[in-house]
């Protein structure tokens, strides 16, 4: 039984400006993504994927086409739809961890007592329980990246967008908070759109890899990764991961030159 | 948004704010007689500034301003020039300074009228000591943003002290220098006008008070509109000069 | 050399400033009617201490009417234009261009408006204080990372909620400094329209002991004054380091 489709992008363009200093960003790009799914896009720099991202998060308007989730067009924020996550956390560094997490609830006025529920499971979720009193100049960047992760879910999204989340760690970290977000989508389910200008990580969490080419920025290909779940790092060894890695990597060349 | 509107906001702010001025008072939507229409205030202005008398009030605020400026400039920054070189002598003074600065020193007055009178010579010193403060901090930071490589330059090919602090200091400090004259041109003209306010026998201060009390609203409001627009414009002209020079500057950091 | 060392040497230079103090006015050193000494200002608090006291009540009142008002205003106006970048791009000029008015002079149209009693006291103090108070709010909003905003629109965040549950907090460091200064200028504004033209208050009893020549009463006006802006400079310690948990260090995400 195929799922359902649950983002459906059509004809997306994105111009900045306009007459002479135009600049577009995006142009026909179009693609659909089944509930469950775990898709990256993957693109060089300015090849406008952070901007399809907000364009999916309702935080920037397109200029032409169609956006929807789960039927409905995107017109703005969805929170309780869509959960978004940056490249910085971009916790308040006056609240505790805790208090992190339950920020989006406190923003739709909920209860103190129901906000502590339902983000301390997600704490947990991520590993930081125990950290929940810190705040945020005592975590470390990963954690901090993990404190965003569980903030969210706090709102249950059925779609998690992620923009380069792990760009700003190092490579060790990146490699971990890879799998534990594997480990997380596959516990509570959902899908996932996650932008990276990193091959071997767009590969390595994907079900379906987008390509993205640039100047202007649309979709070249779309990839998928037949590889078996759960993924481990010896696959990234494996003569499939390098034909893929190959593949996606000459894609890219050309459309630069 | 277009350049020019940003750079001319104060103006248009100015312009917009005479607007509805004149249309609140001519409307009757204020009293009249408590807000006189703008054009009525800028016609007695215009004829006070032909009005003898009222010129020589303006003359003794004028060189009250002009004196006090005179003073507390080459005085204020001489000190901070001093204390900004000699980190002994500033650790020394340093408290002292701070201390005198958070003090509100307008509230000491009366004080200075128990010494000096009511006369022209306390109104000089009045502001002297208001606006010495911030000339001395303006100079002390002009004096620390010279970066040491200069001199160290000029004096390896042979220059003299007093051509390094001509050619090379000077120079180097000069927007910081303008925008610490500046603060304390400010502080000057509110001295002088404050302790006229307050007592004196001539003088525009003393002279819009008095009309305040005799509520003679269309001379007061021309008395305001005069110093508001004469201290914004000679204010704004200076930031513009230095603005100038900080971007001729720019190559220098 | 440990902290209550430090106070011990400060009270006994203090004291030791006193006794110099009235020792100079004992020997007839110096005109004991500019300089007083600390024996008639004892003097003066037996003989006026009470009416000082209740005059302390009044101005103490104006003062945290003013300090409300300035506060909210400024606080809301700063941050709320801070966010909105066109209005702070029109602002900041015109702001930075009312600075150089010398407010002083538009006390006499308050009085004429409002009369001698608190109320243009009160409006004198927020006139005074309420542009450092916005500007700092502004500037300090604007310094934000956008991150922070496009985060909290991102979990569904209106724009109410942005301004004044993320941006204001992350701002605070900024408009705190920005409610120092302007607390600073509304007390000594609301002391010297006092001073100026008044019913009551701690200005107001220091111009009439002035005309006087009540050497005594005038500094202990002049005290009490001083210790107004004392408290409200420790009140805002007080804040500061209630919130420096909170302090937004920039580089922490």
């Amino acid at each position: 039984m195929t799922a359902r489709e649950l983002i459906a992008v059509e004809g997306v363009d994105k111009t900045y400006g306009s007459g002479a200093q135009a600049m577009t960003a995006l142009e026909g790009v179009s693609f659909s993504v089944r509930e469950g799914e775990f898709i990256t896009l993957v693109g060089p720099s300015g090849c406008g994927k952070s901007t399809l991202l907000q364009i999916l998060a309702g935080l920037v308007p397109a200029s032409t086409g169609r956006v929807a989730i789960d039927g409905a067009p995107v017109t703005g924020p969805s929170p309780d739809k869509v959960g978004v996550m940056f490249q910085d956390a971009w916790l308040l560094p006056w609240k505790t961890a805790i208090e992190n997490v339950e920020f989006p609830l406190a923003l739709r006025k909920v209860k103190a007592a129901e906000r502590r529920q339902r983000a301390l499971p997600l704490l947990e979720l991520v590993g930081l329980a125990s950290f929940a009193e810190r705040y945020p100049d005592e975590l470390s960047g990963g954690m901090r990246q993990r404190v965003a992760i569980a903030r969210c879910l706090v709102q249950e999204p059925r779609v998690l967008l992620m923009d380069e989340p792990f760009a700003a760690l190092d490579e060790q970290t990146r490699t971990r908070m890879g799998n534990e977000l594997l480990q997380i989508w596959e516990k509570s389910g959902g899908t996932v759109v996650f932008v990276t200008h990193g091959l071997t990580e767009a590969i390595y969490l994907a079900d379906t890899v987008f390509v993205m080419g640039t100047r202007p920025g649309r979709i070249i290909e779309r990839i998928a990764v037949p590889l078996p779940r759960p993924r481990t790092i010896d696959m990234i060894g494996s003569e499939a991961f390098g034909r893929l890695r190959n593949r996606i990597w000459h894609l890219i060349a050309e459309v630069r030159t | 948004m277009a350049g020019w509107v940003v750079r001319l906001s104060p103006l248009l702010f100015l312009a917009a704010l005479a607007a509805v001025w004149e249309a609140t008072s001519r409307s009757g939507l204020a009293d009249p007689r408590l807000l006189p229409p703008f054009s009525d205030v800028v016609r007695v202005l215009a004829g006070l500034l032909q009005d003898e008398r009222f010129r020589g009030d303006l003359a003794v605020t004028l060189s009250e301003i002009a004196v006090a400026f005179a003073i507390v400039g080459p005085l204020g920054l001489g000190v901070g020039f001093f204390l900004g070189e000699s980190l002994p002598a500033y650790r020394m003074f340093a408290p002292a300074l701070h201390l005198l600065l958070s003090i509100p020193k307008s509230i000491f007055l009366p004080v200075f009228i128990f010494a000096f009178g009511i006369g022209f010579l306390q109104k000089v010193i009045f502001a002297v000591t208001l606006a010495f403060f911030i000339v001395v901090l303006s100079g002390i930071a002009a004096a620390r943003s010279v970066p040491a490589g200069f001199t160290t330059a000029a004096r390896s090919f042979g220059a003299t002290r007093l051509q390094i602090y001509l050619r090379i200091y000077l120079p180097a400090m000069e927007p910081l220098i303008i925008e610490g004259l500046r603060m304390g041109l400010i502080f000057t003209v509110t001295g002088v006008l404050l302790a006229e306010m307050y007592g004196a026998p001539r003088g525009i201060g003393r002279v819009i008070f008095a009309w305040g009390e005799m509520l003679r609203m269309r001379e007061l409001f021309a008395g305001v509109l005069l110093v508001v627009v004469a201290t914004i414009i000679g204010n704004e002209i200076l930031r513009s000069i230095e603005e100038f020079r900080r971007a001729r500057r720019r190559g220098l950091r | 050399m440990s902290g209550g060392r430090r106070q011990l040497i400060r009270l006994a230079g203090l004291a030791l400033v006193l006794a110099a103090w009235e020792a100079a006015f004992r020997l007839g050193l110096l005109s004991p009617i500019i300089f007083g000494s600390p024996s008639l200002i004892v003097r003066a608090a037996a003989s006026d201490g009470w009416t000082f006291l209740l005059a302390f009540r009044v101005t103490m009142f104006e003062i945290a009417l003013a300090i409300l008002i300035a506060w909210t205003l400024g606080i809301a106006f700063g941050v709320v234009a801070g966010s909105l970048p066109v209005v702070a791009r029109i602002s900041a000029p015109v702001l930075s261009a009312l600075i150089a008015v010398p407010l002083v002079v538009l006390y006499p149209v308050l009085i004429a408006w409002l009369g001698l009693g608190a109320a243009s006291k009160v409006v004198f103090g927020v006139v005074s204080g309420i542009f450092p108070i916005a500007l700092n709010a502004m500037v300090g909003v604007q310094g934000i990372d956008r991150g922070y905003a496009r985060m909290a629109a991102a979990m569904g965040a209106n724009r109410r909620q942005i301004m004044f549950q993320v941006m204001a907090p992350l701002a605070l460091p900024a408009i705190i400094a920005g409610l120092r200064l302007g607390t600073a200028l509304i007390v000594i504004g609301v002391v010297l329209s006092e001073m100026l033209g008044s019913t009551d208050g701690i200005g107001f009893w220091i111009s009439y002991h002035r005309a006087l020549f009540n050497t005594g009463q005038v500094y202990l006006g002049i005290l009490l004054a001083l210790l107004v802006a004392g408290l409200a400079n420790a009140a805002l310690s007080l804040i500061e380091r209630s919130y420096a948990r909170r302090t937004v260090d920039q580089s922490v995400m």
